[in-house]
């Protein structure tokens, strides 16, 4: 136990030095290309204006006016900085992202109307993490039960064809199976909503609304599960293989076991820790597939929200929050995938 | 823990974390997809394999024997014909399409001026449906006959023009591509010759003469071609009524003619006195005389369009541009895109492994450290960050799909060079006093070689789709069309809901069949490399 403990310690230091470099990453190109700067600039602007319709009241004389808030101007530019040069600003920046301080997005708003960079990308959050849960778990349970499925009947017809399957749905992105889907199911036989969350208008009540969110849902998840099922059927498939050739299961086999019992407790049980891991790797895949699904499906989470952002003119605030977001959420899910790694390694005793 | 995919690498504690496939890139999810023995013949496939590789191995390169693998089987045979074709189709593109061709020609409106826009296939008329007619330009650079009279010479342009069809074109246009005189500016002069046997004068083309202080030679139209819509002018208008007073006498017309022109210029009165048009199918020729005054003036190219609703090979798009040539240029653009990324990560990924994994200490707790955090990355967002803050360059994207693919490869090649450092081979050079960069490069990489390459064939798929990806968010490298850019192109403007297929799927078929070739000559190279798959099958 102490040894697998370590070994989490050590997995959560790396991730943990993963969303710090991404981080570095991202405020060392923003202050070198000087978007950090014009943010803190619009900042003092906005606070300078306050200030100035505030004074406008108590103050007449307009050059004793200009003078004040002149000076609250220097102030406020030496508190923030900017009259050094911008990487003595790092730790500030870093800071910022870490809160989603991004200021105000230029065109983009929330549902309300609030143009809070940090609230914006929170609010699309859930509906992101809402498809990928669902869809990763879709992919799990599938290609467990296919997988090993086919580890049963190695080289069987159905074996073949889930091979070629696997290498199609590989080289399949999926945001072009989104658009052919939308084609051939939206259009062609008009079965499914081609986009969008909700139907105009949105049905009233809370059960309704779930419903109608989970009837539009049906063809992105269909869209997400079988580009990452297929690639991890075969790893299940793979694995269970790999294991059944070992000298244990020989012996078990020997000894009589009947095979569910060889199955689950000999192969699955030694084969569970690189299933997971399998899962683990897809999960960058379908992080990037719901990015570029949502915005085919107009499917107004995180992903959408990026093709929004980057469409036009840049509204750099959002995609480093963006950014932020999707690595921090990346790199949670590899950390709860660790955990059940460590919980399922089979040299690990509880007692 | 031998249930790692690579079970012969002495790693007990990180199984398939970190000995598994190389780190997802872009949309690619990641785990390694199917070995190659299962989709072949298994008996054939193990026999072909033991062979081949013994065969390569006798003679002392493994890399060879690898080679020979790949097409072995029916899959690496699909692979390399897939490859293959893609090749040559890249370099006849790079031989005939201008380098420019991004900037100068796909993303310049005056190129396409002429075409219908969003035009379906010329092909999908003969699959049933409505009879349309086909775009068709026809340009010539020298005229067909020069006549000489006393004031200088007659130039006539012959433009023969099958028209089968019972609808009307959309247009006629006249091009000239480039004027040059020394003295009088030419007469230009466009006729319509008609299956009926009559000649419809359609209009005169002038041309600016001489400005004040504007020395000789004059030059005209070379920047911006001179364009002139027959099908709109009021000459062509009047020239066709003239005809059909001529021809038709008595027959009732539309009360204007040029209400109805491209039709009228294409048809005839409508028997029946009803007063519309109906087609006149049949051979018709635009002819365009040029009097010039001077032997010495030039016409550097006439051209007449013929404006259908179906064009080409694969239609076009919502700008009139025509999408088999930009899917043409895709080809060269992605194979570059793949062979670069793949070749640099490799390079990275193999010469980090081999050093970190044969001199170990520091060296190697840096680069494995760096490995881990780097593979940790989601690319994708990162990408999208990047190039939407630094700006839409390729070089810029290919960058950063190098530095964010190449710690797979080395955690994979450190695990086997701690193998082979404590083999026989490696100990013997180093008694014989080899150096570290000897033993490194003559001793250790030979033996990893195979493997390294087929996992660089592997990156290849990944930094295509990644770039698709890219593209498709609309952060595409402007100045150098892609296959992912006419599909955003086409899901932006909305053709993918309206139904333009022509614009949606190729692109999408050719980014998939491109990530498949590459794809299939990774799975034929995978048993070189993983010795446990020819057992199993």
């Amino acid at each position: 136990m102490p040894s697998s403990l370590r070994q989490l310690a050590l997995r959560a230091l790396t991730l943990f030095g993963v969303l710090l470099a991404v981080l570095v990453l991202l405020v060392v190109t923003l202050g070198a290309t000087g978007f950090s700067d014009d943010l803190l600039r619009a900042q003092i602007s906005e606070e300078t204006r306050a200030l100035r319709q505030g004074l406008a009241q108590t103050i007449r004389d307009p050059a004793q006016l200009e003078e004040t808030v002149a000076a609250r101007q220097e102030e406020l530019t030496r508190f923030y900085g900017l009259d050094r040069p911008w990487y003595t600003r790092l730790p500030a920046a870093v800071w910022r992202v870490l809160r989603l301080d991004l200021g105000e997005a230029r065109s983009l708003r929330t549902a309300d109307g609030d143009n809070d960079v940090g609230a914006i990308v929170l609010e699309r959050l859930p509906y992101t993490v809402l498809l990928l849960t669902t869809s990763s778990v879709i992919t799990a349970v599938v290609g467990l039960v296919v997988g090993v499925r086919m580890a049963t009947r190695v080289g069987s017809r159905l074996d073949r064809a889930v091979a070629y399957f696997a290498a199609v749905s590989f080289a399949v992105p999926a945001w072009w199976l989104g658009i052919l889907l939308i084609l051939v199911v939206a259009f062609r036989l008009d079965w499914l909503p081609a986009g969008g969350m909700y139907s105009t208008p949105p049905p009233q009540g809370t059960w309704s609304r779930a419903l109608d969110l989970a009837y539009h849902a049906i063809l992105p998840i269909l869209t997400l599960v079988p580009v990452s099922v297929g690639p991890y059927i075969y790893t299940v498939r793979t694995m269970t293989v790999t294991v059944a050739q070992e000298d244990h299961v020989l012996l078990a086999r020997a000894k009589g076991l009947p095979e569910g019992r060889i199955m689950n407790r000999h192969i699955l049980r030694v084969a569970a820790p690189p299933i997971v891991t399998g899962l683990v790797l897809g999960l960058a895949g379908s992080l990037s597939g719901s990015i570029l699904v949502e915005t085919i499906f107009n499917w107004q989470g995180m992903g959408r929200l990026y093709f929004d952002a980057v469409s036009g003119a840049a509204d750099e605030g959002v995609v480093v929050a963006l950014t932020f977001i999707f690595t921090l959420m990346y790199v949670v899910a590899r950390f709860v995938l660790d955990v059940l790694y460590v919980l399922l390694d089979p040299r690990v005793r509880y007692s | 823990m031998a249930t790692t995919r690579s079970g012969s690498v002495p790693d007990p504690v990180t199984p398939q974390t970190e000995s598994g496939p190389p780190p997802a890139v872009g949309p690619v999810p990641a785990v390694q997809p199917a070995p190659a023995v299962v989709l072949d013949d298994p008996a054939r496939s193990v026999a072909e394999t033991a062979e081949t590789v013994e065969e390569g191995s006798d003679g002392g390169s493994p890399l060879r024997g690898a080679l020979h693998l790949l097409v072995a089987g029916g899959v690496g045979k699909a692979g390399v014909a897939l490859f293959g074709a893609m090749v040559a189709l890249s370099v006849w593109v790079f031989a005939t399409y201008p380098l420019d061709f991004g900037t100068a020609r796909w993303s310049n409106p005056a190129v396409w001026v002429d075409n219908p826009k969003n035009a379906p296939p010329a092909w999908t008329t003969r699959l049933g449906g409505e009879d349309e007619v086909a775009h068709a330009a026809f340009s010539l650079a020298a005229p067909t006959e020069t006549r000489a009279i006393p004031a200088g010479e007659v130039r006539t342009f012959r433009f023969p023009i099958a028209f089968p069809h019972e609808r009307a074109p959309t247009a006629l246009s006249l091009t000239l591509s480039g004027v040059t005189f020394h003295g009088r500016p030419p007469a230009i002069l466009a006729t319509l010759v008609r299956p009926d046997g009559t000649e419809a004068r359609l209009a005169s083309v002038p041309v600016r003469g001489p400005r004040e202080g504007e020395a000789a030679p004059f030059r005209r139209g070379y920047d911006v071609p001179e364009r002139v819509l027959l099908s709109a002018d009021p000459a062509a208008a009047q020239g066709i009524g003239r005809v059909f007073a001529e021809r038709y006498p008595g027959l009732a017309l539309p009360p204007n003619l040029a209400d109805v022109l491209p039709a009228a210029l294409f048809g005839q009165p409508a028997a029946d006195g009803s007063g519309r048009v109906d087609p006149l199918p049949g051979d018709y020729a635009v002819h365009i005389q040029a009097v010039v005054a001077d032997p010495r003036d030039e016409l550097a190219g006439v051209s007449v369009v013929l404006g259908g609703t179906v064009y080409g090979v694969m239609g076009t798009d919502g700008l009139g541009r025509d999408i088999w040539e930009g899917l043409l240029y895709g080809f060269p653009v992605g194979l570059l895109i793949a062979t670069l990324t793949a070749v640099a990560s490799t390079l990275i990924g193999a010469t980090l492994g081999i050093v970190g994994g044969y001199r170990g200490g520091a060296v190697d707790a840096v680069i494995q450290r760096a490995a881990d955090v780097v593979s940790n990355v989601p690319t994708l967002p990162l990408l999208i960050f990047l190039v939407s803050v630094l700006g839409r360059h390729l070089w810029l994207i290919m960058t950063v799909l190098v530095l964010f693919s190449w710690p797979g490869l080395t955690i994979l090649v450190r695990s086997m060079v701690l193998q082979i450092r404590s083999g026989q081979l490696v100990e013997a050079a180093r008694a014989l006093g080899a150096s570290r960069r000897r033993i490194m490069l003559r001793h250790v990489f030979p033996q990893t070689a195979p493997f390294i390459v087929a996992q660089m064939i592997f990156f290849a798929p990944g930094a295509i789709l990644a770039e698709a990806s890219l593209s498709f968010l609309g952060l595409g490298d402007p100045s150098i069309p892609t296959w992912g850019q006419m599909l955003e192109a086409g899901f932006r403007t909305g053709a993918l809901y309206v139904g333009y297929w022509w614009w949606v799927l190729p692109p999408g078929i050719l980014i998939v069949l491109t990530a498949l070739a590459f794809m299939l000559l990774a799975l034929a190279m995978e048993p070189v490399f993983d010795p446990r798959l020819r057992k199993t099958a």
